[in-house]
């Protein structure tokens, strides 16, 4: 694979997105970035601007109010790109799936790539997720 | 200009961004290790700028791309007017213009955080290029001519002996041209701060991997003035650079919560009174 290739699989740069989470999730992503965990050694970095970003981690149901901004985020970052969503409420709405104000999982309004389970979901989990993601992302650069 | 001299200027302009590039993944490592982390591989800058070129994203404005290659041109000039020994006063002049292409590209966008970023990259300006300058002068003061080569070899005796007090003033200039330190700077290399990116928020794809070499190029501009100050040989330089860096990034990690406020009320006047101090001593002298 060309340098450029090999660099957009060693450069994940990851954007968190909290749509309805109850923050259990969002502390479990955080997480990640701490001494314990560092994803920083597989050049992970969490940003905060979608324009920067390659990763849209997404934590927590969709709402009718905040799946227009989950869709903004989404279409502003450039292509190629991976979304992952992270907990049950990200994966299918959870136990929130009945509510009436939810829409369910993230994939009701953008596609998702990997799907991490739990209530909260682990932190090995979710950097797990984003290899996966990579791994993917590698075959369709190979691809093309 | 003889032969020597455009070769030294070519591998300026080629080695320069690549030394920074080092640096920036130097910088990397050794932050994560102080904060008890593995950190990412030293190539990890490359394979970030790699990454942003590979990545088409259409511009926040059309203004921004021009600005962008202006920014870096800015840079590498400097660069390359260093290595060819031309006046470090010139050098020190085309280095602010680069910063004030990327605050100019910054305020066409249409994002507030990129605007404000902008506004605070020209407080930057306003307070670091006073201290930068008073500190060139002290040099060109006691090496007696302004070219890069007389302070490169001015005397046996390094230059830090007569001008200790610049000494906080180039830090204060390596910690704000490092993006580092207060966190809430213009554009700080912490991703996460108050305005998102400052003044890169609007940058993306290729643009923003051109500013990240302009960047390199920035980092060495700085830290191979400061190393003028113990020039007795080329590894007293290397080692000077490489104190200035590793002190700025030891103040990175223990001043986690330093304000913008707070450089341009106390860190600024204070870095320009000391060196202002010096550069009359030098003259009574
Ligand atoms: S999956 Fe559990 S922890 Fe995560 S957001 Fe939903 S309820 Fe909270």
């Amino acid at each position: 694979m060309s340098f450029l290739k090999t660099s957009q699989i060693k450069s994940p740069w990851l954007m968190h997105f909290d749509c309805g989470s109850c923050n259990g999730c969002d502390i479990e992503t955080l997480a990640c970035l701490t001494p314990v965990y560092d994803v920083e050694r597989f050049g992970i970095i969490n940003v905060g601007n979608p324009r920067h970003a390659d990763v849209l981690v997404v934590t927590g149901t969709v709402n009718p109010r905040n799946a227009q901004i989950l869709k903004n985020i989404y279409s502003q970052m450039p292509d190629p790109k991976l979304v992952i969503a992270v907990g049950a409420c990200g994966c299918s709405g959870g136990v929130f799936r009945d509510a009436p104000n939810v829409l369910g999982g993230v994939d009701k309004v953008i596609p998702v790539d990997v799907y991490v389970p739990g209530c909260p979901a682990k932190p090995e989990a979710i950097m797990d997720a984003v290899v996966t993601g990579l791994g993917k992302l590698k075959g369709i650069l190979e691809a093309s | 200009m003889n032969l020597t001299t455009f070769y030294l200027a070519v591998a300026g302009l080629i080695l320069a961004p690549l030394l920074g590039g080092l640096v920036a993944g130097v910088d990397r490592v050794v932050t994560a290790r102080l904060q008890s982390r593995m950190g990412p591989p030293l190539m990890q800058p490359f394979y970030d700028v790699g990454k942003l070129w590979s990545k088409v994203i259409p511009p926040a404005s059309n203004w921004q791309g021009l600005f962008v290659r202006w920014a870096l041109v800015a840079s590498l000039a400097s660069d390359v007017l260093l290595a060819a020994g031309a006046d470090v006063l010139m050098c020190f002049f085309v280095q602010a213009a680069s910063a004030s292409f990327v605050a100019l590209g910054a305020f066409c966008g249409s994002s507030p955080y990129s605007k404000l970023g902008a506004q605070r990259e020209l407080f930057q300006l306003l307070a670091y290029e006073p201290v930068f300058l008073v500190a060139i002068l002290c040099m060109a003061k006691v090496s007696g001519a302004f070219d890069a080569y007389s302070f490169m070899n001015a005397s046996a005796q390094p230059l830090l002996f007569k001008m200790p007090l610049i000494v906080p003033g180039l830090l204060f200039v390596v910690l704000v041209k490092l993006r580092k330190s207060p966190f809430d700077i213009s554009a700080s290399h912490h991703m996460h701060q108050e305005v998102v990116r400052g003044v890169y928020t609007d940058y993306a794809g290729r643009d923003f991997a051109l500013l990240e070499i302009a960047h390199w190029a920035d980092v060495v501009v700085v830290l191979w003035i400061c190393s003028f100050l113990w020039a007795t040989s080329v590894v007293s330089m290397v080692a000077t650079a490489a104190v200035f860096l590793f002190a700025a990034l030891v103040i990175d990690n223990v001043s986690a919560r330093l304000t913008w406020r707070h450089m341009l009320k106390v860190v600024a006047p204070i870095s320009l009174v000391l060196a202002t101090a010096n550069l009359l001593w030098l003259y009574m002298e």
